[in-house]
């Protein structure tokens, strides 16, 4: 493929990498990954900490250098026209932090300034819907409110492309549907986004494409519907409030089942879809009380599962 | 250019929205000055004056000679030590690291005699042996010399020749605050720009805003050359503080010329500098400001600031030729109350290149970016 530096106009494709890596004395952070992402479509990353998110999308934003591999962004070459991209793009580093003492509006007025650029001020605090906060110094904004400065913030020299490190990271659910809004809004702008994240969910429903990344590789990337479908074999089916001879009972047609004393809820993991028939039969034979049945479709946090052959979840918390 | 405005009003603000901040700055060495004046105000200071007398007739001292030492005596700006007339007086200044020493030669009754009956055709002439690089010498010079001329003119106007022990002299004295204030004013530059650059250095790295500055077209040099300008006018806040204080409450009179407000804008480059290289050791903020204090601590109380030089130990002394504060604070009180230019400006063309060095280095290693 060819790189028209400098002249980015009319390329489909907003990032290139190619083959990636990235080292840390022994540690191999980033290991020879390659992907695109397209202009206007929301591409995310998706792997649990210390996967090397991080690490991949600063090479992109040149705060760090690659070991070995190629990249560029918006058709520049990373290791050679740094201004270029960084004038072109906007990015909320993971844990947004700026100066303490500088209200909303200061701030979004402060980066502006150093982009030398003019942004309608109020337009971008009423985007991210602080306005009744313009004037709260940073320090005294919640975590969900400092996070959608910051988007505000990366917004300021009207970028083609933006870069979300972990945009929803340590919010509580409230703040992450309105982060999660917000980043839809910048779609529909018709900006290109590349975020990371290590929630499946934000992942599922945001992104046009997911890269699953684990160990410094990429283990899978595609639309979040086709990678469930190819690997996201099993649907659940959970059966609320039961006891644990369920178990047992299921297991006795050859399928497996894992009972959660905390929850006293049986979970089922079906292979077919005649299974849930079979269970519900079987069932019907004893007097085992259930409370409620639930079927689940597969989600990304089995794709990675099946990928990897450990949860998202899991290696969160280990962190 | 127009982002290094942008960043000084930013930190101009945040400097007037954090009050504590404003209170180390200015409050602190406010607090300093009043509680050391009102102490230490009483009593003007009395200086060390070393007189080899070589002009003895029979073993005492000739008329003019004794004149003269009496006069000096007599003005209590010193306390008069006589050195034996055998020695030789340089090497004896040198040997006994004297900081000065003043030499009355032989003959000098003689010429002080033609000096009066021809009207000055011949002088009488006495040596002053200092050592440079102290800053007491200059001061002992200035008041000998005042002492000398006023001797001179009170001669040859002609009237009281032999009033002179009546001569009330009333030299230029120097008070403690008057030594007191140019060295806080040398020290807040220190603690400001120090602290400042350490903390900031280590914060913004630690909290990720040298991270997101680097994602803008915001250049290294840029913010490095705001936050210099930054520390440079709030060492000038605490110099204008001071002079007012020192002006208003203790009656000082200083000179504010190019050299000294020269002085304190190179002495701030130059810790703020220091305070660059210092962050780039440390791990985090409390260990930053911790390292900020070894750094400080010592020189505010070695460099003579709080104290003379000469009246503290020989081996401290040796340390405070080694510490850039020792400059700032001499060069200052060379340059604001004892009006000796040429030490001024040699202090300050010392300070100049160290500030020029240390903020090329402190700026060439500080990093934003992670490798
Ligand atoms: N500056 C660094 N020095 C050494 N190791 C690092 C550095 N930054 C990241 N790492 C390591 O590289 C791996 C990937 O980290 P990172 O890219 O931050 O992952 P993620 O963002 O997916 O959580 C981790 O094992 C991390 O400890
Ligand atoms: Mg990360």
């Amino acid at each position: 493929m060819r790189h028209y530096e400098g002249i980015s106009l009319g390329n489909s494709i907003a990032i290139e990498v190619q083959e990636l890596t990235k080292r840390y004395g022994e540690l191999i952070a980033v290991n020879g990954i390659s992907f695109t992402v397209n202009r206007g479509e929301i591409f995310a990353f998706l792997g649990p900490n210390g996967a090397g998110k991080t690490t991949t999308v600063e090479i992109l934003e040149c705060l760090r250098r690659p070991t070995s591999g190629k990249a560029y962004v918006l058709g520049f070459d990373i290791t050679k026209h740094q201004p270029e991209i960084k004038k072109r793009t906007g990015v909320l580093p993971q844990d947004f932090y700026t100066y303490e003492r500088l209200t909303v509006k200061e701030t979004i007025q402060y980066y502006a300034g150093m982009f030398d650029s003019r942004p309608d001020v109020d337009e971008l605090i009423r985007l991210v819907d602080l306005e009744d906060k313009k004037n709260v110094l940073f320090r005294n904004l919640s975590g969900g409110l400092k996070q959608r400065l910051g988007i505000a913030v990366a917004l300021v020299n009207d970028p083609e492309l933006v870069f979300l490190d972990e945009p929803s990271s340590g919010l509580d659910p409230k703040a992450r549907h309105g982060v999660w809004h917000l980043i839809d809004g910048l779609h529909k702008k018709g900006k290109t986004v590349f975020l990371t994240t290590h929630y499946m969910e934000e992942a599922e429903i945001l992104a046009d494409r997911v890269g699953i990344i684990h160990n410094g590789r990429i283990v899978a990337l595609d639309s979040p519907e086709r990678l469930i479908s190819e690997h996201g074999k099993r649907n659940l089916l959970i059966l609320k409030k039961t006891s644990p001879k369920a178990v047992p009972n299921i297991e006795k047609l050859g399928i497996k089942a894992n009972y959660d004393k905390t929850t006293s809820d049986v979970t089922v993991h079906l292979n077919h879809a005649v299974a849930v028939s079979e269970i519900l039969h079987t069932l019907s034979n004893t007097d085992i009380p259930f409370g409620e049945l639930q079927l689940k479709r597969s989600s990304l946090e089995d794709v990675f599962l099946n990928l990897t052959g450990v949860s998202l979840g899991e290696e969160e918390s280990g962190i | 250019m127009s982002h290094v405005v942008i960043d000084l009003k930013a930190s101009l603000k945040t400097f007037w929205r954090d009050k504590s901040t404003i209170f180390w700055t200015l409050a602190f060495p406010t607090i300093l000055i009043l509680l050391f004046g009102a102490i230490f105000s009483q009593s003007s200071m009395r200086y060390d004056l070393y007189v080899q007398n070589q002009d003895l007739t029979d073993g005492k001292a000739t008329y003019w000679s004794d004149s003269l030492i009496t006069v000096l005596n007599s003005t209590n700006a010193f306390n008069i030590h006589m050195v034996d007339a055998s020695v030789n007086g340089t090497d004896y200044a040198l040997a006994n690291r004297l900081s000065s020493m003043l030499i009355v030669p032989s003959g000098f009754n003689t010429s002080a005699n033609i000096a009066l009956y021809t009207h000055g055709a011949v002088t009488a002439n006495v040596t002053f042996v200092y050592d440079q690089s102290t800053s007491s010498a200059p001061v002992v010079q200035s008041i000998v010399m005042s002492i000398i001329d006023k001797l001179n003119f009170e001669l040859s106007k002609g009237v009281e020749y032999f009033s002179i022990q009546d001569l009330t002299i009333a030299p230029k004295r120097f008070g403690f605050i008057d030594f007191f204030i140019p060295g806080v004013i040398g020290m807040t530059a220190m603690t400001t720009s120090i602290f400042t650059s350490v903390s900031i250095s280590a914060r913004f790295k630690q909290n990720g805003i040298f991270h997101k500055l680097a994602t803008t077209p915001l250049k290294r040099y840029e913010w490095i050359l705001s936050r210099t300008i930054y520390n440079v006018l709030i060492s000038y806040l605490g110099m204008a503080v001071m002079m007012l204080m020192g002006m208003a409450i203790f009656g000082m009179k200083m000179t504010l010329d190019a050299v000294s407000l020269l002085m304190v804008a190179m002495a701030s480059l130059m810790f703020t500098g220091l305070g660059m290289i210092i962050a780039r050791f440390v791990k985090d903020p409390d260990g930053a400001d911790a390292a900020a204090n070894v750094v400080t601590f010592p020189m505010m109380f070695l460099s003579g600031t709080f104290f003379q030089l000469s009246q503290m130990p020989q081996f401290l002394q040796t340390i405070a030729q080694v510490l850039p504060l020792t400059y700032v604070s001499e060069g200052l009180r060379a340059a604001m109350i004892f009006g000796q230019a040429q030490q001024a400006i040699l202090n300050t063309a010392l300070i100049t290149a160290l500030g020029i060095a240390s903020i090329i280095v402190g700026s060439l290693i500080t990093k934003w970016e992670e490798d």
